[in-house]
């Protein structure tokens, strides 16, 4: 069973359509990516996914449960987690505190657990834990949204645009993040522009243009694709 | 040289009483982004309520009655958000305006049907006393709202930073999306902050019952130096509104003896500007990039 299955997904904003008939999917253990270019509609995507953008028509399952229609506690509550474009931290909270209220849904006693956890594999953030999020470097911002999705504990990370405004050196790291998280079992769903990076982690992709999937396939077969090594690898 | 200390004095009692006046609005304007027109009148209540415990067969002291206060307007304040506020907490900035602006009419007007709209004062004992420190006289009445507004800023400032309900709602004043997906429920956290806050301004209407006479109408001028302490403060810091507060309290007490007392509002408006001239975000507040 997918963990994470859109079927038909149909959603805008206002009176503005932006996705039309989307499908996807994202099994347990994998890395899926979603490509495309600016208004694509990758992060509409997401955002419906995560509820923030209400679905006009289609099936979102997560989970075996349907979410579709589902307020974003409700859905964040189920183990879905996003690190959305652009961070959204909570600039004037430490970097601890943005930490604790990735897990405010949490009421078990493993919350300092998972903060260790989180600082092993990010220790940048153990450095600048009492330092305000708002005053990190770009990459540390970064680090500090990842972070921040993983004390929930979620059976789904969703990333929109990690590389963006990162240094390659950083993004490098932050690929390698999401290897490690993984493997100790949480799916991630990755929203990239930068295809080469994206391909090089992920299981699967999908292609999406002008608000629609034109293309999926796995991460070699996307690579290998004409039409992609065209528009999107500059080969 | 005493009469200077006096005037110092004086300054920063009034500062403690327009402190514990605002904080409540602070928080409600910080993180609900609510300018509550009617805040001054849940002040209102909290003296009225005050006064009905402290004239009725029991005499129940102002002191003790405070919880009280907190306590019934706390859970009007909620309610008052939960079925009124939050069906317009996602639309533009002047409805809330609007909706505090007729509710508070409403409050006073009943206020003006129950209690008339002639003034009221509660007077125990001890109202009248003063502790003297060598030749400055300071009012037990005005120490203890003073010592009050100092012990909730430092309450809530830990409240907000220490627990879990008070960083969600400090997230929710951030950024609500990204608080909804940490899990927050929002029209929740909105009804508890705008209880919290009304709440406070039941308490704070407990001591200024204690200090000054009051009437139904007391609100729009309560509600008005709430404004003025807060942009004063600043928006984002928790001790925004006692800095706010002892500023504006020390600038009056100063204005009534070099300019006489029928120019202290106006000098007290004319520094306002020039301060957020100097500095906009405020004597406390965080600039904005």
């Amino acid at each position: 069973m997918s963990l994470l299955e859109i079927r038909d997904l149909e959603a805008g904003y206002g009176a503005v359509q932006v996705l039309w008939r989307v499908a996807l999917r994202v099994d347990p253990g994998e890395i899926v990516t979603v490509i495309g270019n600016n208004g694509a509609g990758k992060t509409t995507t997401m955002l419906a996914v995560t509820g923030l953008v209400p679905p006009w028509r289609g099936e979102i399952a997560f989970d075996g449960r349907t979410v579709h229609g589902l307020e974003p506690p409700d859905i964040a509550g189920l183990g879905l987690a996003l690190v959305p474009q652009g961070r959204r931290l909570f600039g004037a909270m430490s970097v601890e505190e943005n930490l604790l209220m990735g897990a405010y849904l949490r009421r078990d006693r493993g919350v300092e657990a998972t903060l260790r956890r989180v600082y092993e594999i990010l220790p940048r953030l153990r450095e600048r834990r009492r330092q305000l999020a708002g005053t990190l470097s770009g990459g540390e911002q970064q680090m500090c949204a990842i972070g921040r999705a993983l004390m929930a504990r979620p059976k789904l990370l969703c990333v929109d645009e990690l590389s963006f405004g990162l240094a390659p050196r950083v993004t490098d790291e932050m690929l390698d993040v999401l290897v490690v998280i993984r493997a100790e079992g949480t799916s991630v769903l990755l929203v990239e522009q930068d295809v080469e990076l994206a391909l090089a982690v992920a299981d699967r992709g999908y292609v999406m243009e002008g608000g629609r999937v034109v293309l999926a396939g796995t991460a070699a077969e996307l690579y290998d694709d004409p039409g992609v090594r065209t528009a999107y690898l500059g080969l | 040289m005493d009469f200077w200390l006096q005037i110092v004095a004086n300054g920063l009692l009034l500062g403690g009483v327009y402190a514990l006046s605002a904080v409540a609005f602070s928080l409600e304007w910080g993180v609900l982004n609510i300018v509550n027109l009617a805040h001054g009148s849940f002040i209102m209540l909290g003296a009225y309520l005050t006064w009905m415990l402290f004239t009725s067969p029991l005499r129940v002291d102002p002191l003790l009655s405070a919880p009280v206060d907190f306590a019934l307007l706390g859970g009007l304040g909620f309610l008052m958000q939960r079925l009124l506020l939050n069906r317009v907490m996602r639309g533009q900035f002047f409805l809330t305006l609007l909706l505090t602006f007729g509710i508070d009419q409403v409050l006073v007007n009943t206020g003006i049907l129950l209690w008339t709209a002639d003034p009221r004062a509660v007077t125990p004992a001890y109202s009248s006393r003063s502790l003297a420190l060598g030749a400055l006289t300071i009012p037990y009445t005005r120490l203890a709202v003073l010592a009050v507004a100092v012990g909730i800023t430092v309450a809530l400032a830990s409240f907000m930073r220490h627990t879990r309900l008070g960083r969600a709602i400090n997230a929710t004043g951030m950024d609500l999306d990204a608080a909804s997906l940490m899990g927050v429920r929002l029209p929740v956290v909105f009804a508890l902050t705008m209880g919290l806050g009304c709440g406070l301004a039941g308490l704070a209407g407990a001591f200024y019952s204690l200090n000054f006479p009051f009437s139904p109408q007391i609100g729009g001028d309560l509600t008005l130096r709430a404004f003025v302490v807060t942009c004063l403060g600043g928006l984002g810091n928790m001790y925004g509104p006692l800095l706010g507060g002892l500023a504006l309290g020390m600038v009056e007490s100063v204005a009534s003896v070099v300019v006489g007392s029928g120019a202290v509002d106006a000098t007290a408006f004319v520094i306002l500007v020039l301060i957020l001239a100097l500095r906009p975000q405020g004597l406390g507040g965080r600039a904005v990039a």
